[in-house]
């Protein structure tokens, strides 16, 4: 995947590039063919004293207001200044920053692309250019792939700019860096790498720099797809990298010493090296108390196992097991499924395909049939699932319970691997009892503990042991106990506030 | 062969870990039966038969420390090597290898047997070796870092099995336990070592040393994992004698897992089910530590690729537990290992002593005579 960029790819591009000096017909013709008669190429031709002089650009990437007020009003008026129309006497006169002289043919074709003004003055060897980009983005809104009830409510959007200027103004910082790579050979794309310069630690940095410069992809369509192409492991179920949409969940992870990435028209940032606890951990947690912080990220950690065991818990009981069902569970379940001809496992992955299919429907249609999806859903195909004797009442509930844990994960993709995991869980239940549920747990530990993100363990606190940071990522206590970043993400300084200052109690009156 | 092994600082782990290994790799499939063959020997005096053992492994902890910081950082098939020479030292690593191979076999077989005693009575041995073997290789694949931490993480998911004791300890009779201290002395010894096969795996100390960080800091770890297991066992055996009547513990095979068919829940009945699933956790890192302590060894020893021997012997094991079929035969796996582990494990690391002592003795003597 991270082969090295080729020279030769580069060398294919080249074609004849000093063209100049050149007649301005003939650039013209050229320009023209390069752009396979594009009608928005504008190439206009003016006379100025008594050298002709040519403006091109392309239409509907540039500012055409500010075009004409601060280029092409002052050109057109410049032999009144007394002065000889030259490339220099241009720089230094026209009310705008200084431009950049180019004399390659492929060069001006790229730039022409981003929004570029060029200015040609027949028979020079080169000619000046200043950008005038007019770039199309939606304006600031709310969050909506992850809403929290307290806190910002701002989220990325598509426009680099934008993002990098709200993460600035969140970090105001000069030890925020932005190193900028361009991704993609067929169409290259801007990408930030984000990090605190004297706080995300280098290893982490270097590995990042490195799995970019050494991508040789044609193009990455967006932030979650660079994110697959740099992740540890193709092959592993889980994501590597904290996917976001939050400005504040991106913040806070660069100023734990984390590395962060933003990619032009993306509306998500991400955020390495991750662990399994980082997908369960929301910024909401910080703005609640900590005692509320801390139970609902309790919650939420118990609510994925709840999510993964419950429905093969079932299947294996009734399968298998039953006798570790009470005795007046037995019964209520046992009249509900005598009308199922079907056994336990049939019927659960029956009703969990239809909730899938639920979920899948409702995310694809436009919000306001999505919430008719819902009742269809919840009343009709439930009610009727029972009454037509396809399903217990109590797969049912077991079944939505599960639904509803696997909603309070904070991070979508994640949501995603618990939900993917329930069905191999199943199989096994069905096929080997509480065993295959043992099994399948054990299975996704090794597979946990293998793990890596960005080279660093993917069940750190737990597993390398650092209990001290267990009340920064596992739950959460009183700030004069977090004076310390979780060493987990191994920061070059780890200190965030005085202890003995954040400790000091007044005494009474 | 290189008598001390050079280790990759990102291959190390924190002395911390040897808690979870020593007492991971201690309780396991033993633990089960245990109670029984130590109760036929030493009776209501079983738990001081448990004390005496304890107290003779951590001696024979010590004379494994003093054996292995006589060396830089070697382990066992580096030290022999260098006592007894290319030749027999690494017959003598290849008879431990084989001991480590036995015993990973009669866990195995003991587990699959537990299985089908209380879930599936047809369940064939090769299915469930192969579920479990899957498992196992899964994370040898992954080296060291994974194995450590899967015995780590899979120690801390079932440390809550402990709590289930809770409800048959409200149940006994404390009476069973008296009067005290009415066994003859060599019956406490026969007890004692009855404890050997349940409180054997410690071993694994003189292979894994090499790859902790801290090894100054060892010491503590390694004992406080063979007092925690040690502890267990002692709690499951006062269990034991209390719930049971003498003479039934006697014919019991699996006090401990009948003691948690007792315990029951509002929510849930019959836990021995889960149990018994359960333990699949606690026998993994069992599994998992011998067979990378195995192909470890046989590549220390004969250059073999770790990832050749993991398939041969995997090969192996899935060919042999197609021959046991009965629980005798599974008793029979296990008492050999009782028997001749007894020997490698608990009396052997005392025979390597004086030797090195002679040793050193007699190369300080030719090296004044030269110099």
């Amino acid at each position: 995947m991270w082969r090295k960029k080729t020279e030769t790819k580069i060398k294919e591009n080249k074609k004849e590039t000093d063209i100049f000096p050149i007649k301005l017909d003939k650039l013209e013709k050229i320009l023209k063919r390069e752009f396979n008669n594009d009608p928005d190429l504008k190439f206009n031709q003016y006379t100025v004293g008594d050298k002709r002089v040519a403006v091109f650009f392309i239409d509907y990437q540039i500012d055409s207001d500010q075009v004409q007020k601060g280029l092409l009003t002052p050109l057109v008026h410049f032999d009144r200044k007394q002065l000889k129309l030259s490339i220099k006497n241009l720089q230094n006169n026209l009310p705008l920053s200084t431009g950049s002289t180019i004399d390659k043919l492929e060069m001006i074709l790229s730039k022409l692309i981003i929004g570029e003004v060029f200015i040609y003055i027949e028979g020079d060897n080169e000619t000046l250019s200043y950008l005038f980009p007019i770039k199309e983005s939606r304006s600031l809104e709310k969050a909506e792939t992850e809403s929290l009830v307290l806190g910002p409510k701002i989220s990325f959007t598509e426009s680099l700019a934008k993002n990098m200027n709200i993460v600035r103004w969140r970090i105001k910082s000069p030890d925020l860096i932005f190193e900028e790579f361009k991704i993609g050979t067929l169409s290259p794309k801007d990408v930030r790498l984000v990090y605190m310069k004297n706080l995300a630690n280098d290893d982490d940095i270097q590995t990042m720099r490195q799995r970019l410069q050494e991508l040789d992809v044609d193009e990455v369509e967006d932030a979650i797809v660079l994110k697959q192409y740099l992740e540890d492991s193709q092959t592993n179920l889980f994501p590597q990298f904290d996917i976001t949409e939050r400005p504040d969940r991106f913040t806070y992870g660069v100023t734990k010493g984390k590395v962060g990435i933003l990619v032009e028209n993306s509306p998500s940032g991400f955020i390495a090296p991750a662990t399994m606890f980082s997908f369960l951990e929301s910024t909401e947690d910080l703005y609640m108390r900590w005692q509320a912080g801390t139970f609902l990220r309790i919650l939420r950690f118990l609510a994925m196992f709840f999510s993964i065991l419950v429905t093969p818990t079932y299947v294996a009981a009734l399968t298998y097991q039953y006798a570790i069902i009470p005795t007046q569970i037995l019964i209520s379940i046992g009249q509900s499924r005598a009308a199922v001809p079907f056994p336990p496992l049939f019927e659960a992955i029956l009703l969990e395909l239809i909730l899938e299919l639920l979920r899948e429907a409702g995310a694809r249609l436009p919000t306001k049939v999505g919430q008719t999806m819902g009742i269809v859903g919840g009343v009709v195909i439930g009610t009727a699932a029972v009454e037509a004797g396809l399903t217990s009442n109590i797969l049912i509930i077991v079944v939505a319970m599960s639904a509803l844990a696997s909603f309070t994960t904070p991070s979508y993709l994640f949501g995603t691997t618990i939900r993917l995991i329930r069905f191999p869980l199943i199989i096994l239940a069905g096929l080997f009892g509480l065993l295959g549920i043992v099994f399948g747990l054990a299975l996704i530990i090794i597979h946990a503990v293998r793990l890596t993100s960005l080279g660093r363990p993917y069940l750190t606190p737990i597993y390398p042991l650092q209990i001290k940071d267990f009340n920064k990522i596992l739950f959460r206590t009183p700030f004069n106990h977090t004076s310390k970043r979780a060493k987990s993400y191994r920061p070059k300084s780890i200190r965030r506030y005085s202890k003995e200052d954040a400790n000091k109690t007044r005494d009474i009156d | 062969m290189k008598v001390d092994v050079s280790i990759q600082p990102g291959n190390s782990i924190r002395a911390l870990y040897l808690f979870f290994i020593i007492s991971s790799i201690q309780i396991g499939v033993g633990i089960i039966g245990a109670p029984r063959f130590i109760f036929t020997e030493a009776h209501r005096d079983s738990w001081i038969s448990i004390l005496i053992a304890f107290a003779y492994i951590c001696i024979l902890l010590l004379a494994m420390f003093w054996i292995l910081n006589q060396y830089e950082s070697a382990d066992y098939f580096g030290i022999q090597v260098d006592i007894f020479g290319q030749w027999l030292g690494k017959l003598l690593g290849t008879i431990l290898i084989v001991h480590l191979g036995v015993s990973f076999f009669s866990i195995l077989l003991t587990y699959i047997q537990v299985i089908q005693l209380f879930l599936y009575h047809t369940f064939p041995n090769l299915a469930l070796s192969i579920l479990i073997m899957i498992l196992v290789l899964y994370t040898i694949f992954g080296g060291l870092r994974v194995v450590v931490g899967v015995t780590f993480i899979l120690f801390l998911s079932t440390i809550w099995l402990l709590f289930v004791l809770y409800d048959p300890m409200t149940r006994m009779n404390w009476y069973n336990l008296l009067p005290m201290f009415e066994t003859s002395f060599p019956d406490l010894l026969r007890g004692a070592r009855a404890t050997a096969y349940t409180l054997s795996g410690f071993e694994i100390l003189m292979i894994i040393y090499p790859f902790i960080q801290n090894k100054n800091k060892a010491k503590l770890p390694t004992f406080l994992g063979v007092t925690f297991s040690t502890f267990i066992v002692l709690l499951v055996m006062i269990i034991t004698i209390g719930y049971f009547s003498a003479e039934a513990l006697e014919h019991i095979d699996w006090s401990l897992l009948i003691l948690f068919k007792t315990a029951s829940f509002t929510f849930i009945e019959r836990l021995d089910y889960i149990v018994v699933v359960m333990w699949l956790m606690v026998i993994l890192p069992n599994l998992v530590l011998l067979l990378w302590a195995m192909v470890y060894g046989l590549r220390r020893l004969y250059k073999l690729p770790e990832k050749i021997s993991l398939w041969l012997i995997t090969a192996l094991i899935l060919i042999l537990v197609n021959f046991f079929e009965y629980g005798y035969e599974v008793f029979q796996v296990t008492d050999i290992v009782a028997k001749y582990g007894f020997w490698i494990t608990y009396v052997y690391p005392f025979l390597l002593i004086p030797i090195i002592l002679v040793k050193n003795k007699w190369k300080k003597r030719q090296g004044s005579g030269s110099g």
